[in-house]
């Protein structure tokens, strides 16, 4: 029987840890504004009349909000770090010792993981929401709430990674490339339709995909190259599924023994 | 003498570098995956006034693939300078046969050419793509003017992230002051569009940072040596080859004070 409360216990520490990146967190919102004020603006005017009008009339907002996919997958994915210095320095083993199970301990990771992007994002959040603006508020929510079970998922798929990886430098090295290779073939920058055929195959089925589009869709951006809102919420909710499902066992199995390197 | 003492401290570095190799490995296919994908992607999307001037955005953005990769590789001595200065390894350093002026132009020397070595496969590509695409084969004298002038951004990013790294003893310090320089040098330059989007898009202050940016110079003399636009101006040599000098003569004296302390 898993208990919420403990589950809550372990989220609400990694929630407290994040707080201490803070030059982490000064890095990442840099980014985002180097992003948004600079390459975004620039490339809107970089492009074709007819793409602006294919992405619901500007690209520029449909560029801020898949930028705020890709900062919530890139501050989700950062548990998987943490693991690996809770390994160094020696903190996982009093982890197992504390009274909670292996699968409270993990889901509390997942959503405290997801929680913290979340909340992190918050602020940028509302300000792409500014500039894009709400058109239906029922639609909002929907998407909102996907988007949790989204940052979840990432953080689910963090840690899966991590514990099957047991290398700060394969994790790391992995995770440079996985990032560099996600946001691109997604949606997250540009839509799908003008990608080549090879590219859109896998971005069909990339969960930044099924993320970008639907808060696209709950903001209101009417574009017909967006993935259809059903399909996108399915697709986060088998994302979140199998990589927190996943997250449980391999932490259950290889979470002891071994070496972390 | 010196020059041995120098080809020493240069030696060392270049062995640490290649320790890295799976961090190389993830550097190159993420600068390849902007290349392949990114541009493949904008390349559909773009104007036609870019696809008359430049054949595609694939081929414009080739050249801004070397600088981007020339210049992670060259800012990597800082981070390990920083971590030296931190542990007090400089001490050891300094208790070799070599003088700190030795040392300094060494370390300097060593992180522009460690970028050059770098950068190199990435050039070749560069070279093939506008061969391929452009039908451009550059002159003898073309290609030693943009590795001179890639050998002079590099030592200039050395130096920029020594004088960085050792300006802070704190390593989250120095890599978020990295990551600003980093987004508004590239965000702020033609690496990834024209200069006459940029005059068009931002404002004047920051067009004349993206102006004087050396790496704005570096790509468009890459550009109209490889691709015939935009024209080749003397300003944009003079442009780098001052970068190269200040930051160079900054990180030598800058670090031998550091190490006198």
């Amino acid at each position: 029987m898993i208990s919420l409360r403990k589950v809550w216990t372990v989220a609400e520490r990694d929630l407290r840890i994040f707080l201490q990146y803070k030059f982490l967190l000064i890095m990442r919102a840099a980014w985002f504004l180097a992003q948004i004020a600079l390459f975004g603006l620039i490339v809107n005017k970089m492009l074709n009349p007819e793409v602006q009008l294919t992405v619901g009339g500007n690209y520029y907002n449909f560029y801020a909000a898949g930028l705020i996919i890709a900062m919530l997958y890139s501050t989700a994915v950062f548990i998987g770090y943490d693991i690996y210095e809770e390994a160094d320095h020696g903190v996982i083993e009093y982890l197992l010792s504390v009274p909670v199970s292996r699968k409270e301990l993990v889901l509390g990771r997942s959503i405290g993981g997801g929680l913290r992007s979340f909340i992190y994002v918050s602020p940028m959040l509302l300000f792409v929401l500014y500039i894009i603006g709400v058109t239906n508020p029922l639609q909002f929510l929907v998407a909102f709430f996907s988007l949790f079970l989204f940052a979840f998922g990432v953080a689910g798929f963090s840690i899966t990674l991590a514990v099957s990886i047991k290398s700060s430098d394969g994790f790391d090295i992995l995770l440079g490339v996985l990032d560099a290779l996600i946001i691109r073939l997604s949606t997250t920058l540009y839509p799908i339709a003008y990608m080549p055929s090879y590219y859109a195959d896998i971005a069909r089925f990339n969960p930044l995909t099924f993320a970008a589009d639907l808060f696209r869709w709950g903001t209101g951006i009417e574009s017909t190259l967006l993935t259809p809102p059903a399909v996108a919420v399915f697709g986060i909710v088998m994302f979140f599924s199998v990589f927190t499902f996943l997250g449980i066992i391999l932490h259950e199995r290889r979470l002891e023994g071994g070496s972390w390197q | 003498m010196a020059v041995k003492a120098i080809m020493h401290v240069i030696e060392r570095d270049f062995r640490y570098f290649f320790r890295y190799k799976w961090w190389i490995a993830g550097m190159i296919s993420m600068n390849l995956a902007d290349l392949l994908i990114m541009a493949v992607v904008y390349t559909g999307m773009v104007t036609r006034e870019i696809t008359q001037q430049y054949v595609s955005y694939f081929v414009f953005f080739a050249p801004g693939l070397t600088i981007t990769a020339l210049f992670a590789a060259a800012f990597m001595i800082g981070r390990e300078v920083n971590m030296e200065v931190r542990r007090e390894i400089s001490h050891y350093m300094l208790s070799l046969p070599i003088k700190r002026w030795e040392l300094a132009i060494g370390r300097v020397l060593a992180g522009g050419f460690r970028g050059l070595v770098y950068m190199t496969p990435l050039l070749i590509t560069t070279l093939t793509i506008t061969y391929l695409f452009a039908n451009i084969v550059p002159s003898a004298l073309h290609l030693f003017v943009i590795i001179i002038a890639l050998l002079f951004i590099s030592i200039g990013t050395s130096g920029l992230s020594i004088s960085l790294a050792i300006s802070t003893m704190s390593f989250e310090k120095y890599i978020t002051a990295r990551s600003v320089v980093y987004y508004v040098l590239f965000f702020c330059s033609t690496v990834f569009y024209p200069i006459d989007l940029v005059r068009n898009a931002l404002p004047q202050t920051l067009v004349v940072v993206a102006e004087y940016n050396p790496l704005s110079c570096a790509t468009d003399m890459s550009r109209s040596f490889l691709l015939g636009y935009p024209p080749f101006t003397f300003f944009m040599l003079l442009d780098i080859a001052i970068f190269g000098l200040i930051f160079a003569l900054v990180a030598i004296l800058a670090y031998m004070k550091v190490t006198q302390k």
